[in-house]
């Protein structure tokens, strides 16, 4: 691929673009298990530059893969042909905060906890907070659609944008959605952006929907002697009408994981739920928090915790928070993998989906923990083990399919927020198998040449183990 | 390249999810934005040399060693993986596959002929003898005056402090991947100190004759603290953590509470203690990238001037010399004015009164 090196200098500047092969290297993994090489790494701080290096990739055919800060799990910002990785950091403007509108205009590559930390003084947040806000872009949570742990009162990503600036493959600068809280009828081409992962446009900037910081907040943990019983739980604070701010899961691996790597004490039972209210008058609150641990009662739930104190409630969540690293050091020689991470059911198949993973771990000879924000239908798990083995590769791929192939025949979905990319990007096209025509005609009328970030999603490759080298040594 | 250093390390990089959480603090990358410069970058680049994906090159040991070793990747690691230690393996097989700079090999050559980090023949530490062992360390002893101060303090506090004609603790040869040399200057350093406890006074030394020769080590804000009397300064000032003392050695209360005592009213940045900024001056760019240091010393010091404290307290020597200069900077171009201090300014102010 020959790209003008010169041609971009001339549109962002010399010390905006970087094409040392360890700038290539790096720029070329996200937080998946994939590892490509860019071409060159582009850095535009406006978007008539975007504008310019897209008028210019789309007449030479030069791929353009929109990159944050790269913390997508399933090898999303990874160049898998090469081309010019657009790294889109520098854009992280606040354009305007309109409390009395409760919206915000941003650029694409604001870090979504310094967008936060500007609300404050406003008393108020941008919601989806995903676990990653510290790092993700603005830009790349749309392109995700990501969500969190909130998500379960405030909704994904796309309950919380209201329109955004995209600079198209031809170069051109599109305006979609709106100012307000609805917009009716039509195609609602920014709804479409949200999870496009980079394949239709680059969003450069984004207008989006702000709620109050709440009052009072309130945390309440449970125990439980089986999974099912937290599973039943679970799906009756949901079924009952009772409105959480976050409901999580944790399974036993999970619980093991946290207790013998950092020693947190949590209590050793099958699983562990997390239930949380908010709002703006506490006996509100008073009465979520008391419904959801009389369900978690009768459901068998026991050394029921609740506190409102901001460290009481640390120390009750510390355990979820601190989840990743001790899964990460779970058992020496392991590593924890972003495989099959990531997944949504219905509610009543929660405890079940928990089960059924366990038994795919161990028929596959690899680690599988389950965990997730439940109260929106999203169970994650990793796989743990050594990567450096074929054979642990090919119990992983066997597991990945067994586990989608599962959440298929229960009408769930393959990506609840950590995206499709490439290593879901089997599962999902064996899901949208009815609509994958549909959703290569979109891609083909956005991008004509096929351009933006090729090869992904439902156009990536049918093998997601040989779709790119491993960033590990396989044996 | 051999990567022999490296290769003890494989586990740890197997386990980094390359999650990007060490983006976050990083103050190199904060100030350059190119992932290339983060820590996560310099992990996958150590990875990627040790599974021989991209071989050695100038620009990856450059980006190596453009490093403040603020350890604030480790902290904030999501999966706990040590990672200025895996650098400091990265940096020795670099060294030994001929990557030092000029700069560096220039500074272990001054280690080994004078003894301090400086090549300064002058430097000499003011010999005493005395009950407990103090380690004055190369930056401090380049500051007579101030090294004076602290002794003095301690004298003041009633200890009489031994100081031996002591060598550089060998840090710097450590952490800018010299093993070869450190390991010969670790058995001079372990012939002139013997003894279990020491009592140091600058933060990174405490924290490296702590971390690499298991010495019970006190830093002079510790031993201050348990001696102190209460006394009323009544001054206002933002206290800043030097990075060794907060992240290495999980000293953050006792600098304040001597603040406290002293009748200073702290204001805190949102920044502190462990999650401090980094103010530039360590992992030897000071020396390799000077105009780098200058812009990070700059970013922690328009952190203090927002605090809207007049004062900035540090017991760092380097802390407080990049601080200062970058105050003077921030000064001149109308941007905010604070004076920065060293904390035995402040103490040796109200044990003279
Ligand atoms: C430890 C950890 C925890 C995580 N927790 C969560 C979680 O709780 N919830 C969740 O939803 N996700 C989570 N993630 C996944 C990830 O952080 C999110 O998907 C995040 O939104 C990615 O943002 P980014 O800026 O890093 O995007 P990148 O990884 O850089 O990019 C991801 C995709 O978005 C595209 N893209 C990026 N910016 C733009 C743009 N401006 N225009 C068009 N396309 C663009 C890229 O091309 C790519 O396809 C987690 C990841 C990690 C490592
Ligand atoms: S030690 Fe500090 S400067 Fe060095 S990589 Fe880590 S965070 Fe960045
Ligand atoms: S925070 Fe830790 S796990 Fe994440 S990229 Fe950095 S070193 Fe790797």
């Amino acid at each position: 691929m020959k790209i003008d090196l010169e041609k971009l200098k001339g549109i962002v500047g010399q010390d905006n673009i970087k094409n040392d092969i360890a700038d290539l290297y790096v720029y070329g993994s996200d937080s998946s298990v994939h590892n490509a090489l860019a071409s060159v790494v582009v850095r535009p701080t406006t978007i008539e530059q975007v504008q310019e290096i897209m008028r210019y990739a789309n007449a030479e055919l030069i791929p353009v893969i929109a990159r944050g800060s790269g913390s997508g799990m399933s090898g999303q910002a990874v160049p898998i042909d090469g081309g010019i990785v657009l790294d889109l950091k520098k854009m992280n403007r606040i354009i305007e905060i309109r409390p009395a509108d409760m919206l915000c205009k941003v650029e694409a590559g604001l870090v979504d906890d310094d967008l936060n930390r500007a609300l404050k003084p406003y008393g108020l947040f941008y919601p989806p907070l995903p676990a990653s806000s510290r790092v993700a872009t603005i830009g790349g949570e749309i392109a995700n659609n990501a969500s969190g742990i909130r998500s379960v009162k405030y909704g994904a990503t796309r309950d919380s944008v209201l329109g955004m600036k995209v600079v198209l493959a031809n170069g051109d600068l599109v305006n979609l959605g709106s100012n307000t809280r609805v917009e009716a009828s039509g195609y609602q081409l920014d709804r479409l952006m949200v999870g496009s992962e980079g394949t239709l446009g680059i969003i450069v900037e984004a207008t989006l929907l702000l709620k109050p910081i709440p009052k009072f907040r309130c945390i309440g943990r449970a125990s439980f002697n089986k999974l099912e019983d937290a599973g039943e739980a679970i799906s009756e604070i949901i079924a009952s009408g009772a409105s959480p701010s976050m409901l999580e899961l944790m399974d036993n691996i999970a619980i093991t994981a946290v207790n013998t790597t950092l020693k947190m004490g949590l209590p050793d039972v099958e699983a562990i739920v997390m239930f949380e209210a908010d709002g703006k008058v506490k006996e509100a609150v008073d009465a979520e928090i008391k419904f959801m641990k009389e369900i978690c009662e009768k459901h068998n739930g026991s050394d029921i915790e609740t506190s409102y104190d901001l460290k009481e409630r640390t120390k009750l969540f510390a355990g979820r928070k601190k989840l990743f690293a001790a899964l990460s050091r779970y058992k020496e020689g392991l590593s924890c993998t972003s495989l099959a991470d990531d997944m949504a059911v219905p509610y009543s198949k929660m405890a079940e989906c928990a089960i059924k993973i366990h038994e795919i771990a161990k028929r596959n000879n690899v680690v599988m923990t389950a965990y997730g924000h439940c109260g929106s239908g999203c169970m994650h798990t990793k796989i743990l083990m050594d990567p450096t083995k074929k054979e642990q590769w090919e119990g992983a791929k066997r597991a990945v399919e067994e586990v989608y192939e599962y959440v298929r025949s229960v009408g769930g979905t393959t990506s609840a927020e950590h995206g499709i990319g490439l290593s879901k990007a089997p599962a999902w096209k064996k899901e949208k198998a009815d609509s994958l025509k549909i959703l290569k005609a979109i891609k083909k009328a956005l991008d004509p040449n096929n351009i933006l970030n090729p090869h992904k999603m439902q156009d990536a490759p049918d093998d997601w183990v040989t779709a790119t080298k491993l960033r590990y040594p396989v044996e | 390249m051999e990567t022999k250093n490296l290769k003890d390390w494989k586990n740890e990089l197997n386990i980094c999810i390359r999650c990007a959480y060490c983006f976050e603090g990083c103050p190199v990358f904060k100030i350059t934005d190119w992932e290339t410069d983060s820590a996560r970058a310099k992990i996958i680049l150590a990875y990627g040399m040790l599974i021989g994906d991209i071989e050695p090159s100038q620009y990856i040991a450059d980006k190596m060693f453009q490093c403040t070793y603020c350890r604030d990747c480790s902290e904030r690691c999501s999966a706990n993986v040590p990672v200025v230690d895996v650098l400091a393996a990265a940096r020795a097989d670099l060294v030994e596959a001929g990557f030092a700079s000029e700069t560096h090999k220039g500074m272990v050559k001054n280690v080994k002929e004078t003894g301090n980090i400086f090549g300064d023949k002058e430097i000499k530490a003011p010999v005493q003898q005395g009950e407990i062992p103090v380690y004055i360390g190369c930056q401090y002893l380049a500051r007579p005056n101030q090294t004076k101060m602290y002794l003095k303090i301690l004298e003041k506090l009633g200890v009489k402090p031994l100081v031996k004609d002591e060598i550089c603790c060998g840090y710097p040869l450590y952490a800018l991947g010299f093993r070869k040399e450190f390991a010969e200057h670790k058995k001079k350093f372990l012939e002139i100190f013997p003894e279990k406890e020491i009592v140091a006074l600058c933060p990174t030394c405490a924290a490296y004759i702590h971390e690499e020769y298991g010495k019970d080590v006190k830093h002079i804000t510790q031993f201050i603290l348990e001696h102190l009397p209460e006394k009323n300064l009544g001054l206002k000032a933002t206290y800043h953590d030097p990075c060794d003392l907060s992240r290495v050695m999980n000293i953050t209360e006792e600098p304040r509470e001597i603040l406290k005592k002293l009748g200073i009213e702290l204001v805190e940045m949102p920044r502190n203690r462990k999650t401090s900024h980094c103010c530039g001056g360590g992992g030897g760019i000071l020396m390799s990238d000077v105009n780098l240091s200058d812009d990070i010393a700059i970013v922690r010091i328009k952190q203090a001037i927002e605090t809207g404290a007049p004062l900035l307290i540090t017991p760092c020597p380097t802390c407080e010399q990049v601080l200062k200069k970058a105050a003077a900077t921030v000064k001149e171009k109308g941007e905010g004015d604070i004076t920065v201090k060293n904390l035995s300014d402040v103490v040796w102010k109200a044990l003279r009164s």
